[in-house]
C-alpha cells in the first residue's frame, strides 16, 4: 500500500460518501480512474455505504408513495452512456462528460482552461498545461489545491508527481511546480480560493492572470 | 444523535437477511420488468432511504420524494446492476449517493457531477469478481470489528453531510478527537479489508 500521492483517507471516504464538493470529485475521480487500486478502496468503502445504509433504522414512507411509485414505472429505455462533451480524446473517462473552456494564456508555455464543472462557491476545476522546464509563478493558496497529473510530470519540493499521483495543497505551501518531462505536464487541479502569486513578478501578474 | 451506536446493534442482527434475494429481485427487474419484484425492493429499501435522506436534515416529505426518485432510478437502470461486482444495498447506496448529489446542486448548478458506479471498465478476470464479491462479507465482518465510537463517525461520515467540525461539535467532542477517531477508524478499515487475496503483508 502506498500512502502518498493519493487522497487522504478521510477524503476518499468523503468521496465515497457523496460529500466531497463537486470541482474535489471531479480530481479524485480523475485519479481513481488513472489508479485502479485505490478504485478498488473506494469500492469497498461504498460496500460500507451499502452496509450503512442496509442497517439504518428504516422510516416509514407514505402509505401511497409505492402506489404512486408504480402508476410512474415507464417502459425499460434503453441506458445509454453520456455522449463525452469535449473533444480532447485522451482525457481520462471522469473529464470527457463536461465542456472545456477556451485555452487561455497564462504565461510563457503556460495555458489553462476551464473545466466546466459546478463550481463549490470559489472553488473550481481548471486544466493546467505547463510546457517543458518551465515553473509556475510561486503561488499561494487560501484554500486548499487538489492536482492529478494527467500526462508528463512536474516536481515541487515534495518530489516529483507523474501520471495518476495527486497531490493536495494548502494554504502554508508556498508552492513552485517544475515541469520535468520532455512534454507538457497536463494536470486537472481544483482551486479553492484565490491563488495569490508571489514576489514583485507575481504582483505585475496578478491583475492579468486569473488563474 | 442518540441511539446511532445502539442502531448498529439492530444493524448487525438484520444485516444478513435477505441478501440474495434483493440480487435476485433487482435482476427480475431487469429481465423481466417484473414489478411485483420492484415492489418487494421498494418496501425494503424505500424507508432505508428515506432514513438516509432525513439524517442529512430534510423534510420528511421531501426524503419520501428522493426515496421514490431513487427507486424509479433502481428500475430504470436495473440491467447495469451486476452482483458479481456489488451486492444489492451496496449498488443502492452507489444510486441514492450520486442522486443525494444531483438534488442538492439540481437549482444553482444544473451541470453533472462524476457519478461512482459499480461497474468499472478496468478489465475483469475471474478472480477479480470472486474477490468483489468475497469483500461484501469482508466488509460487514470488519464493520462488526470496529469499536461503537468508530462505527458512530463512519455513519456521520456516510449519512451527513457535515464537516468535521460540525460532527465534533453535534457529538460535544473537540475537533481532534473527531479527526483522530475518523482517522483509527480507516486504518482500520484498511487492515481488516485491504489485503489483497495471496498477499499476507
Amino acid at each position: 500500500m502506498t500512502a502518498v500521492r493519493q487522497p487522504s483517507e478521510e477524503r476518499l471516504l468523503a468521496y465515497a460518501a457523496g460529500t466531497l464538493s463537486p470541482p474535489e470529485s471531479v480530481v479524485v475521480a480523475t485519479h481513481l480512474a488513472m489508479r485502479p487500486e485505490t478504485a478498488r478502496w473506494v469500492e469497498n468503502l461504498q460496500a460500507v455505504g451499502g452496509e450503512v445504509l442496509e442497517t439504518i433504522p428504516p422510516a416509514a414512507v407514505a402509505d401511497d408513495l409505492l402506489a404512486r411509485t408504480l402508476a410512474s414505472l415507464s417502459e425499460a429505455e434503453p441506458v445509454v452512456p453520456p455522449e463525452p462533451a469535449n473533444d480532447m480524446t485522451d482525457l481520462p473517462a471522469p473529464l470527457r462528460g463536461y465542456a472545456l473552456g477556451p485555452w487561455r494564456w497564462i504565461g510563457p508555455d503556460m495555458r489553462v482552461r476551464d473545466v466546466l464543472a459546478p463550481r463549490d462557491g470559489d472553488c473550481r476545476v481548471i486544466l493546467l498545461s505547463i510546457g517543458p522546464g518551465r515553473t509556475t509563478p510561486v503561488h499561494t493558496h487560501q484554500g486548499v489545491e487538489l492536482t492529478c497529473v494527467i500526462s508528463g510530470a512536474y516536481e515541487t519540493d515534495e518530489g516529483r508527481f507523474g501520471p495518476g499521483d495527486f497531490e493536495e495543497a494548502d494554504g502554508e505551501v508556498h508552492h513552485r511546480p517544475r515541469t520535468v518531462s520532455a512534454e507538457p505536464c497536463l494536470c486537472v487541479v481544483a482551486l479553492d480560493g484565490q491563488i495569490r502569486l508571489d514576489g514583485w513578478i507575481g504582483r505585475l501578474l496578478q491583475p492579468f492572470v486569473r488563474l | 444523535m442518540h441511539g446511532m451506536v445502539s442502531d448498529i446493534g439492530l444493524a448487525r442482527a438484520g444485516a444478513v437477511s435477505g441478501d440474495v434475494d434483493h440480487d435476485r429481485l433487482i435482476q427480475a427487474v431487469a429481465r423481466d420488468r417484473d414489478r411485483e419484484a420492484f415492489a418487494a425492493l421498494f418496501d425494503h429499501f424505500a424507508p432505508r432511504l428515506k432514513a438516509y435522506l432525513m439524517r442529512s436534515g430534510a423534510p420528511p416529505a421531501a426524503a419520501d420524494d428522493f426515496a421514490q426518485d431513487a427507486m424509479l432510478t433502481v428500475w430504470r437502470k436495473a440491467e447495469l446492476f451486476d452482483p458479481a461486482r456489488a451486492r444489492a444495498a451496496t449498488w443502492i447506496f452507489t444510486i441514492a449517493r450520486n442522486r443525494r448529489i444531483d438534488a442538492l446542486r439540481r437549482d444553482s448548478r444544473p451541470l453533472p457531477v462524476p457519478e461512482i458506479s459499480l461497474s468499472a471498465s478496468d478489465p475483469e478476470r475471474p478472480d477479480d469478481l470472486l474477490e468483489a464479491r468475497q469483500d461484501e462479507g469482508r466488509v460487514r465482518a470488519a464493520l462488526r470489528d470496529l469499536k461503537p465510537d468508530q462505527i458512530e463517525v463512519i455513519q456521520m461520515a456516510f449519512f451527513q453531510d457535515l464537516t468535521h467540525a460540525e460532527v465534533a461539535q453535534s457529538l460535544a467532542l473537540p475537533l481532534g478527537t473527531v479527526k483522530s477517531r475518523i482517522r483509527n477508524a480507516m486504518i482500520k478499515l484498511r487492515e481488516l479489508l485491504d489485503q489483497p487475496v495471496g498477499d499476507p503483508s
